[in-house]
Formats: C-alpha cells, structure tokens, sequence
C-alpha cells in the first residue's frame, strides 16, 4: 500500500519536474522574443540626430555618477579617468571608497591631486560616517567621498546624500561605460519627464575585450569557457530577459553595475536598503511598490544600447560568492515585499513579475536540484526508465540550448558587437557547454544560498580583479 | 520494474528541438553573411561614392549626373552618406547638399514617407527633412504636426526647428502647450535654441495663454534665452499664488537679471517653497548687491540645504562683505550654518557646476 503510494508520489513529482522544465524554459523563450521585440521598437524611435539633440538640449538633466569603491586599487584610477571622459553636458563623478583596507583611496589621491574639501551635503538617507570628502582643482566635478565601511548600498548611500544633481546614475567603480552611454540612458527621462523614475542599461562582459586608457577598444571573446558561458547567460538573461520584463513596466531589476535613478523618487523611496545584499533589485521593487501604492504614474525601463562592461568572474570560488549572493539579495527582496505577491493592487509587478520571480528565479534551483535526486532514488527504486529518463534530460539541455541560441542571434541582429563568424560559434559552443556542469553547479550554489540567507549572512565576498584593463 | 514511458513524443520532441537549433544556427550564418556581404561591398563604395559626392557638391551649380543611373545599393548609400554630411555642414555646403539630395530625388521620397502607414517611417522622414535645410520641406512638416503619433510630431518639430523661417518658428509656439508633454519639451528645446527669432511671440503667448504648462514653458523660456522684455511678466510671475510659475519666474528672473529684481528677491528668501527661496538666492548671487547680504546670512539658516548653499554660493560671488558674512558664520553655534560656511570659504576652483 505505502510502496504503491510512494510510486505514484514520484511519478507525479517526475511529471510535475518535466512541467517545470518546459515551463521555465517557455518562460526564458517568451522574454527573448518580447525583449528582442521591445529592442527593435526602441532602436526604431532613435533618430540620426537624437544624440548631438541631447548634448545640446537645456531639457537634458544633469546626472550625479555614484560609483562605491572597495579595495579597487587595480583599476580604480583609469575607471575615474574613463568616467571623467563620458560624453555629456553637465555631470559630476563621485566615488565613494567604502572603508578599503588597500590603496584605493591613496591612489585616487596621487592621481588626481586630490585635496580635502569641506563640502556640505544633505544627509536624505542614512549612511555610515564620513571620514572625508575629497575634491581636485584640475577635475571640479570629481568628488571622491571617504567613508567607513558599511557595503555597497551603505557607500551609494552616502553618495546620494552628497550628490547636487536630479538624476543618479550608480555604477559599480571596476566596470567601464562607454562614451556615450549615459546620453543614451538619458532619454526616457527627457522623453517621459517625472513619469519616469529608472532606467537600466546594458551590461556586458569585459573579459577578452581589448581596454585600454579605460575603453573598449575591440570586442573579443575571453578563451576561457567559463567567462565565455557568462556571456551567453547575460544575453539571455540580462539584456533580453530584462528588455522583455520592461515591456509591460514590470522590471524589477536593474543591475547595480549601470542604472539610472530619479535621485527625489529613490529617496521618497527611503534610498538603498543597507541590510540587504540585493540592493539593487530592493530598491527597484521598492519604487515600484511606493509608487503603485500611491496611485502615481511611473515607469522604470530599460534602454538597449547604453552599455557598461564589467569583469566577471573567472575562477569558480569567486562565481560562487557571486551567485550565491544574488540569489539572496533575491530571495530578501522577495521575502520582503510578499505582500505585493498576487496582488491586483500591484498590477503587472504584483500580479506577473513577482510570482513569476518567485516561481522561475527563486524556487527553480530547489526544483532542479530535486530533479537531480530523484533521479539515483527512482533509480534504486527501479521506477526508473532509462531510456525515458535520458531522453528527457535530452531534451532540458536542447530547449536550454534553443533559447540560448536564440538570444545569440537576436543579440547578432539588433547589436552585432561580436564582429567574427568563429566568436558567433563560439559563443553557440558556450550555450551548449553551459548544461553540462556550469548549469548544476550554479543550481547547487543557488540551493545553498537558501541556507546562508536563512542563518542570516549578509556578506559580500571579495570580487578578485585582475582590472579590466590589464 | 521500471515503468514504460512512451519514448516516441520525447524522441519527436529532441528531434524537433534538434531541427530548430540547426535553422536557428543556419539562419544567424546566413544573416551574418548577409550583413558581411552587404557591409564589404559597403566599404567598396562608400570611398568612391563619397569622393563623387565631394566632386558634385564643390561643383557649380551642383551636379547630380553621376548619380542618375545608380542601383538601389548604391542610392541608398549615397543618401546616408548626404544625411551624414548634413548632420555637420551648414551654410553653402549645407545648401549644395540639400540641392543634391532633392535633384536625387531623395525629399520627394522623404515628402511620401511623410504619409506611410507607419509612424517609425513617417518619423524617420521627418527628422530625416530637418536635417536638410529646404524650405520646400516645411509645408510637409507642418502638416506632420498634426501626426496622430507623438513621435512623427515630435520629429517634425525638431525638423522646423532646423529648417523653418522665424514666421514658421512662431507657429510652434502655442505647441509648448500641447497636451503631449513629449512634443511640449521638444518645441521647448528648439525655441530655446532658435527662440531669440521670435522672442515677441514667446512673451506674448507667456503673457496670454490659458494652458498652465505652455505658461510655464514659455516663462522658462524667458529665462534661457534672458529675454530681457519679458521682465514685468516675470515681476508679476514671481508674487503668483500658483507656486510653480513662482519657482520658474524667480529662475528666469535670475537669468535675466533686471535690477528691479532685487528686492522682489529679498522677499521671495522667504518663500514657502523652497525651490523659489533657493533660486532667489541664485538670482542674488548675480547682483553681487552688499544689501543681500544680511538677508542672504539668515538664508544660511534655512532648514533646506540647497537654499542654504545656494544662500552661501551668493556670498561667496558678492565679494569681500559676503565673504566677512560667511567668516562669521564659521562661529555660528548652529553646525549647519558652520558646515556650509566652510565649505564655500575653502572650495577654491573647485566648485561644481550648478543645475
């Protein structure tokens, strides 16, 4: 009786596995095609003079660049210098170092002579103190904010306090924007004047590139697999995965490496939650829950051709600090707004976005791991068919394959940033190597991090960096 | 015992994921040598095409003949590369070009896209006329405004902005009301570029119309291109009991600079709003009047920073007596007023620019 039962338990949970798998594979399929869909429509309102129109235009808001720096002595200058060099009419950079324990700051200090300045800032969200706030005569809109250590949403804080401008643009201090990304990032601000309140840009992976005085000069393809399959995993993910979820105002994140804010939107927000290692998609979600609870109209979107490169990681220690760490900024941010979970109060964020986070981003790991360990347990079981069962892990892979190839030939028709045939079938390669072992070991990685969010770990683990330059 | 699975939907269905990434995988080869093949014979062109252009247009008059019986390739390169040049060249070369793009033939085609069925096409046009300076073009683009969508308005804006007389200019003006905020800001942006032509009309629809929006724009207006006619409506704009036409009047009237203004800005320090108060403080900073100075220390202690700095700014600007006013306010038991106080007497070059 039990046995009978126990063999119809794991039939159905195997049935409910092959479910999901096509579930979330449909799920990544239908947000390539609506963000490669969403891409063209933006890329067709981009006219030939739009850029020197926002260069010279009185309308165009001045942006404050927050860049939170810790222990980033190999490229922090030369990121400065390239950030200092951005094509816009009026911003300042300020760099916040986060209490580093190298010579980031000295560094800062030499390079740009840097003095102390008793400039005074408004103190609108909370932040660590201040040791100093550093300014150069030779860069007037340089401001280089010392401070003591209290992690990244602690160290944007502090620099949304000191910031003079209406919009902000955080960045992380190691990745590189390109010239005119910040004019590009810009418009649905001049275009949708105080409806819209954030916007994200396109992150992409520096690694391969060649880089040097702090741009990207040639757009190569890194000969590791392992930063090569986090190429294709951001084209999927991030860059289409983002442009569909924008579709219907429903993005709820918009990476830390590149986003722009409404600086008056986020601080109404109550600004970066410091107690939370996935600031970046709270404070998103935050804005989203503010203003939908007000009834205010809003946008938060996302804007296909500004783009920021950053480093990524090449060793599988530091991927899994990483991952891990995302998905427990994740898991905090949809632990701590499940109230809007379901609710039509919520519209598209509450009714589609969040379950669907929940369901394809959260839970999928456990699912997936599960599907890992029922296959030894029917195995030994004798439930298992293996013929049925590797042609069902067949099958996974090639779905996952399908829609990675996909968002390669979607990137090669809207952006075309790779210039050789061999880096298109390279980057199919990594689509294919990413089911076999970088796949389950994320999955592990994401299961685990359900362990340490619940024992409450709030690290960030060191990002080791060559510099994205070297 | 295991039990039976039936193998043959999942076998269609790997054979099935199997033929589509094989045609997606074929199809990203086919389109990148497509794009390979279009953008090599490109580069083969391009050269020849440009320095026939080069030739045509320093000749006079301006010579299309060589481009008469191009193929389509070829004609559309030679448009890019008109439209390239236009986006650069002004005056005679400006002129040679527009002449050469309408002997190819290439307005009457942009004048057709004007009526597509689809708005992207119908935008592209007409940003694609503005940037060739013809006055045949603005019949075509006057009508765009009344587009059905904001973008084909918003790019027939632009283009008047770079094609049309002054008399044309005037009639974008009542457009800073219009209902779509999108097509408002963008005739904003090419008045304040070419507004000066037409500054009567600006402060006359400033001064009569009824859309609070358009007022506002217009007062704006007034302020970046420092109309100085306009300074009684902005008299009256800074005492108005709407308080965004206070807030936009006092920073045009910074702008502007009248010395009547300086006592309506003593008084505008004390503001409910603290965007007027700061803005007055800017307006201040312009005078360099020693009479603002006990007001522009008590600014000091206003509970909003930015009035507070802005209030500092203008010492700092005034000269040795708003310098002694802030050296006192180095000793100031309130630690705001300190900070601030320090912060301007020490910043040296180093001052950033203000928005």
């Amino acid at each position: 009786m039990i046995w009978a039962q126990l063999t119809t338990a794991l039939e159905w949970y195997g049935a409910f596995i092959l479910l999901f798998f096509f579930a979330i594979n449909t799920y990544y399929l239908v947000l390539t095609v609506a963000g490669f869909w969403r891409t063209l429509q933006v890329f067709k309102q981009v006219r030939r003079p739009d850029q020197r129109r926002l260069l010279r235009s009185p309308l165009t808001p001045p942006i404050s660049v927050l860049a939170p720096a810790f222990n980033e002595e190999a490229n922090v200058v030369e990121n400065v210098r390239s950030l200092l060099m951005l094509d816009y009419p009026l911003f300042e950079v300020i760099l916040v170092n986060d209490g580093s324990s190298d010579r980031t700051l000295g560094h800062l200090v030499d390079a740009f002579d840097l003095r102390r300045s008793a400039r005074s800032f408004e103190r609108s969200v909370s932040s660590q103190p201040i040791r100093g706030i550093y300014d150069s005569p030779t860069y007037p809109n340089l401001v280089v904010v010392d401070k003591e250590n209290g992690g990244k949403a602690d160290a944007l804080n502090a620099g949304l306090n000191l910031s003079l401008y209406p919009l902000f643009c955080a960045i992380d201090a190691d990745s590189i924007l390109e010239p005119d990304a910040l004019l590009r990032l810009v418009r649905p601000f001049v275009d949708a004047p105080g409806i819209t309140i954030a916007a994200g840009g396109v992150v992409r992976v520096a690694n391969g590139c060649d880089i040097h005085g702090g741009r990207v000069h040639k757009v190569r393809l890194p000969r590791r697999p392992l930063p090569l399959i986090q190429i294709v995993e951001y084209l999927r993910a991030f860059l289409f995965g983002r442009m569909g979820w924008s579709t219907g105002n429903s993005l709820l994140v918009i990476s830390g490496a590149f986003g722009l804010f409404d600086k008056r939107a986020a601080v109404l927000a109550g600004g970066y939650a410091t107690d939370s290692v996935g600031e970046d998609m709270e404070l998103v979600v935050r804005m989203h829950r503010y203003r939908r609870e007000r009834r205010q109209p809003y946008r938060i979107g996302f804007v296909p051709d500004p783009v920021c490169w950053t480093e990524v990681p090449v060793s599988f220690r530091v991927l899994r600090r990483q991952r891990t760490r995302w998905q427990r900024g994740l898991i905090d941010t949809l632990v701590r707004h499940r109230g809007m979970i379901g609710r039509p109060r919520y519209g598209s964020v509450g009714m589609v976005a969040l379950p669907g986070f929940v369901i394809f981003e959260m839970l999928s790991p456990l699912v997936e791991l599960s599907g890992y360990l029922l296959l030894p347990a029917m195995w030994a079981l004798g439930l298992l068919n293996p013929a049925g069962a590797w042609m069902f892990f067949v099958l996974a892979i090639m779905y996952m394959v399908l829609v990675s190839t996909l968002a390669v030939l979607l990137e090669d028709i809207a952006f075309r940033r790779y210039a050789s045939v061999l880096d298109l079938g390279r980057l199919l390669i990594g689509a294919v190597l990413e089911n076999f072992g970088f796949r389950q070991l994320t999955v592990w990685w994401r299961v685990r991090a359900f362990w340490e969010y619940l024992r409450g770990d709030l690290s960030w683990g060191e990002m080791e960096r060559k510099g994205v330059g070297a | 015992m295991a039990p039976a699975v039936a193998l043959e939907p999942l076998r269609n269905g790997v054979l099935a994921l199997a033929a589509a990434i094989i045609l997606l995988a074929l199809f990203l080869l086919v389109e990148r040598s497509a794009a390979a093949l279009s953008s090599s014979r490109r580069s083969r062109r391009e050269p020849i095409l440009s320095r026939l252009l080069f030739q045509a247009l320093q000749s006079s008059p301006v010579d299309a003949g060589a481009f008469r019986r191009l193929g389509r390739f070829d004609r559309r390169l030679v448009r890019s590369i008109l439209l390239g040049l236009a986006l650069d060249l002004r005056g005679d070369s400006g002129d040679a070009i527009a002449t050469l793009y309408r002997d190819l033939g290439f307005v009457k085609r942009d004048l057709a896209g004007l009526r597509s069925w689809r708005a992207s096409r119908r935008a592209n046009a007409a940003a694609d006329l503005g940037l060739i300076h013809s006055a045949e073009t603005v019949p075509g683009l006057l009508s765009a405004l009344q587009d059905a969508d904001v973008r084909v308005r918003q790019a027939a804006v632009w283009a008047i902005g770079q094609v049309g007389t002054p008399a044309t200019l005037t009639g974008l003006v009542h457009l800073l009301g219009d209902r779509s905020l999108m097509v408002a800001h963008r005739v904003q942006e090419v008045l304040a570029e070419r507004g000066r032509e037409i500054a009567d009309s600006i402060l006359r629809y400033a001064e009569t119309t009824s859309s609070r929006s358009g007022r506002l724009a217009a007062v704006e207006l007034i302020g970046w291109l420092r109309i100085t006619t306009g300074a009684d409506l902005l008299l009256s704009g800074m005492r108005d009991l709407d308080p965004e036409v206070r807030v936009k009047s006092v920073k045009a009237a910074a702008a502007v600079g009248d010395p009547r203004f300086l006592e309506i800005f003593h008084s505008r320090l004390e503001d409910v709003r603290w965007e007027v108060r700061c803005q007055a403080a800017k307006g201040l900073s312009l005078f360099g009047a020693v009479a603002s100075v006990p007001r522009l220390a008590a600014a000091l202690r206003d509970h909003h920073w930015w009035v507070r700095f802005y209030a500092a700014t203008a010492l700092a600007e005034i000269g040795p007596a708003g310098e002694e006013a802030l050296s006192s306010a180095l000793h100031d038991p309130e630690p705001l007023v300190q900070e601030m106080a320090r912060y301007l007497l020490e910043r040296g070059d180093a001052v950033p620019a203000l928005p």
